[in-house]
């Protein structure tokens, strides 16, 4: 992450309750990661079942760290679940009219970032809250996507062998004692996605700015940023993410189903905020936003593995959430997520707006 | 209550804010039947002084008296017991809410059987309470998000008036620049109310920049400079000449160590031609390289929208901009930073600071395209060893570039966007109340960078409201009414008091 500690100015003495404040959510990662090896030590703590963990996360991961981008601006992007859903079908459309899988890819990451576009341009140029105008695509794109595949699921023979056997599919790395080893394609994608929004939030001048943005916005504006463009940059990005993330899921699943993506929006947003609670300000980074979807995968992957009922697991989950989010604003930093929570409201639209 | 007047007397109010003395033994007597008109510049004492009454702030030391006998005011519930009324300059109205409930907001709502809200009582009580302030044009079932910015004032003073058992008796009212955001008709209102509130036995103390107003409503006027009170007599014993020279009161010359040098050989940097945007009706004037020009005015005359017009925050309507002898076609911040022209905002921690941020991140932000590898990747070695030597170059008294700008005092803070401003190796820098709320120190550093800034070439265009550091520092000051640019004089031989009576000078 990145290179906080060595200039800040010299700290108190520890005392644990920052500490549990600050990294909280990283220790009950681990007290969750112990407490399954402790309830399943012959199947959780194996290389193959981390190495299938990283393959279910890896399309939560993907719009999560996209999403992370929109996140650091002080914007939300509602709309990325109903996309993935609309890409799923466009792709699918491709297929059934006899489109190679090249041409269903690009059509596919096209309209992901056609539908960003249009996100951005309502909030920034037009000026809607984030909040307001993704839920509107949301429902544009959701409604787009069961008109285009009229309400069925695409699945079958139209769909080419290599585009379904891409989502199962693996690098093989090698043996590690009597199991073979292997790097799931998805995973790598998620590991590339990573990478991506890790150098544009951490090592580039856009990162820079965009953190400007969400820190202060008028500030950012006399400051010379060209705020509008970036706020779109921020939504094209989430769109295209959104449109990975379909892709891997059409592929993984070999089914295309006009609403199959749209869990994805609210787990995105819950890693993103469990990933705040890590950073000192509270703004949202990808590093944390890493261990936030590793937790909801873990959590996925754990409770099923003790065979809990999928709703009671839902419940947890989101106890989970809560129970973070509300450790690390105990206090000193609540002022912080006060702080983008307004921002946040503030840009709702307001009575005679 | 007794037949005698209302009467509340303030003695040794004293209050000191981390050192700095902002308020020295203060005493003040306020009148029932008679307004009290309290001026002073900037930072005189004024607001702190209103503070302790409203209990938003605990003396350091405080004696007072209502009706002779002693009061505390513990908080600002006390205050409202104790039959103390505030209305500040910002208007703390509901829009969403009708102008009945605003009234109300501080009072439960008129009920049937304790819970259901009794509409009708509202707005007949609502109703009343306006037509015994005389005002009449103001219906309460309305959208209080319709009112005017006067009719909300005086919403806001009717308010003043509802209450458990509030049956017309007189009250302290203390207002703190009720007129800022009026027009002229909404002020006569506003007056109305005041004389009317008057002659029910109301003591008024009425905070202004305003003296002419005084002159008009007020019957004793208390002047206050560095926290102390200089002089309280009946306003018919003094004059405006008299007033201001009690509140600027010091001696200006020992302060003008060296003002630049302007070369007027040279060909000007800045030429502003019949600049007009929506907030400024009319601005001509040129600056030179290493010229510092100083904008005076009053509150609301067009200063701060000069710059924003420079800045390219505000569209112009009309007029051209010329720097360096090249017409600039339209502006926009991003634009403006690019072409060397910096800026210091008047509000630093809203429009200035990325306050959750590194002192590097703060510093570089306008900067970024310079400090990186194909206007890409971000040279953090090199920024960060810029942010350090410009940190030095102000003087910063940091932790390191990596302290949060939250945790910097307010003049560190201000230090921290003079680096930014002069990482741009500005040709142009427009400042804004560049040592508004920071402390006597920080201020001389910043006149020194300032002066620094302008012999090395820079071209300054500064807006203060304090008319010494204007006389001190400038070359020339442009002084903006009504904003327009109304007169373009130089500094030299300038007093304070000629200044503010330009200023307060009508069209």
């Amino acid at each position: 992450m990145k290179d906080r500690g060595s200039t800040e100015p010299a700290r108190a003495a520890f005392s644990p309750e920052r500490f549990l404040r600050r990294y909280g959510t990283l220790v009950g990662f681990i007290l969750i990661v112990i407490f399954f090896w402790t309830q399943r030590p012959g199947t959780f703590m194996t290389i193959p079942n981390w190495v299938n963990i990283t393959r279910q996360m890896s399309i939560l991961g993907v719009v999560a760290f996209t999403m992370t981008i929109v996140m650091v601006t002080g914007d939300f992007d509602l709309s990325i679940g109903a996309l993935a859903s609309l890409v799923g079908i466009v792709a699918g459309t491709t297929f059934q009219n006899d489109g190679a899988v090249g041409t269903a890819v690009a059509l596919s990451l096209l309209v992901g970032a056609a539908g960003g576009l249009l996100n951005g341009v309502l909030v920034a140029y037009i000026g809607i809250s984030a909040f307001v105008a993704t839920l509107g695509t949301l429902t544009v794109f959701r409604g787009l996507a069961l008109y285009i595949s009229g309400g069925a699921s695409i699945y079958g023979r139209v769909i080419p062998a290599e585009f379904s056997s891409f989502g199962r599919g693996a690098i093989p790395l090698g043996k590690i004692g009597a199991t073979d080893l292997a790097l799931p394609n998805l995973t790598i994608l998620a590991i590339l996605a990573l990478i991506f929004v890790f150098i544009i939030l951490n090592y580039t001048i856009v990162g820079r700015r965009l953190y400007a943005i969400g820190g202060n916005m008028e500030a950012a504006r006399f400051g010379g940023i060209r705020i509008n463009r970036l706020r779109l940059l921020s939504f094209v990005i989430s769109g295209l993410g959104a449109a990975v993330a379909g892709l891997m899921l059409f592929s993984r699943l070999s089914t295309a189903h006009p609403t199959q993506g749209e869990g994805l929006m609210l787990q995105a947003i819950a890693a993103v905020f469990l990933g705040m609670t890590l950073s000192e300000e509270s703004q949202p980074n990808v590093g944390g936003t890493l261990i936030g979807v590793l937790i909801l995968g873990v959590l996925a992957n754990g409770l099923t593995q003790m065979q809990i009922d999928t709703y009671i697991q839902q419940i947890s989950t989101g106890a989970i959430i809560i129970l973070a989010v509300t450790l690390s604003s105990l206090s000193g930093q609540q002022r912080h997520y006060g702080r983008w929570l307004r921002r946040a409201l503030r840009r709702l639209p307001r009575e005679g707006d | 209550m007794s037949a005698a007047a209302l009467s509340l007397e303030v003695r040794h109010a004293s209050k000191a804010y981390g050192g700095v003395q902002a308020l020295v033994d203060a005493g003040l007597d306020l009148v029932g039947g008679e307004v009290h008109g309290l001026i002073g510049e900037n930072g005189a004492g004024k607001s702190t002084l209103i503070k302790l009454l409203a209990g938003l702030e605990a003396p350091d030391r405080m004696t007072a008296r209502l009706n002779g006998s002693v009061i505390e005011i513990g908080d600002s519930a006390a205050a409202y017991r104790l039959g103390l009324r505030f209305i500040h300059q910002e208007l703390n109205i509901v829009p969403a809410l009708s102008v009945a409930e605003n009234l109300f907001i501080n009072n439960p709502l008129p009920r049937f059987g304790g819970i259901f809200i009794d509409w009708r009582a509202l707005y007949r009580r609502a109703g009343q309470a306006l037509h015994s302030l005389g005002i009449r044009h103001i219906n309460p079932r309305r959208r209080a998000s319709s009112l005017s910015a006067g009719d909300a004032m005086l919403v806001k003073i009717a308010s003043a008036f509802i209450g458990e058992g509030d049956s017309g008796e007189p009250r302290i009212m203390i207002m703190d620049e009720p007129t800022a955001a009026l027009n002229s008709a909404e002020v006569a209102l506003l007056f109305d109310v005041i004389d009317r509130l008057r002659a029910r036995g109301d003591a008024l103390l009425y905070v202004t920049h305003r003296l002419d107003e005084l002159f008009r409503i007020a019957q004793r006027v208390t002047v206050m400079r560095d926290g102390r009170i200089i002089n309280s007599r009946a306003i018919a014993e003094t004059s405006t000449s008299e007033l201001i020279t009690e509140m600027t009161g010091r001696s200006v010359a020992d302060r003008r160590a060296g003002a630049s040098v302007s070369s007027d050989e040279a060909a000007p940097r800045l030429i502003v031609r019949g600049l007009r945007t929506d907030a400024v009706a009319q601005a001509s004037f040129s600056l030179a390289s290493g010229e510092i020009l100083g904008i005076a005015g009053l509150v609301g005359s067009g200063r701060t929208e000069l710059l924003h017009a420079l800045l390219g925050i505000a569209p112009l309507l009309a007029g051209s901009i010329e720097l360096d002898g090249r017409t600039l076609p339209s502006l926009s911040p991003a634009r403006a930073w690019q072409l060397g022209i910096a800026y210091v905002p008047e509000e630093r921690r809203s429009q200035g600071l990325f306050l959750g941020d590194r002192v590097s991140q703060n510093i570089t932000v306008p900067h970024l395209d310079r400090l990186s590898r194909l206007k890409m990747f971000l040279k953090r070695g090199e920024a960060d060893a810029l942010s350090r030597r410009l940190g030095e170059a102000v003087r910063l008294k940091s932790a390191g570039i990596g302290q949060r700008a939250r945790q910097l005092s307010g003049g560190n803070q201000q230090k921290l966007l003079f680096a930014r401003a002069i990482l741009a190796q500005p040709r142009l820098i427009l400042l804004d109340e560049p040592t508004r709320g920071v402390d006597v120190g920080a201020k001389y550093d910043i006149y020194r960078l300032i002066r620094r800034l302008a012999a090395d070439g820079a071209s300054i265009l500064m807006v203060s409201s304090e008319l010494d550091e204007l006389i001190a520092l400038c070359d020339r000051i442009l002084l903006m009414r009504k904003g327009r640019a109304a007169e373009d004089l130089p500094a030299a031989g300038l007093t304070e008091n000629e200044l503010l009576e330009r200023c307060y000078a009508f069209e």
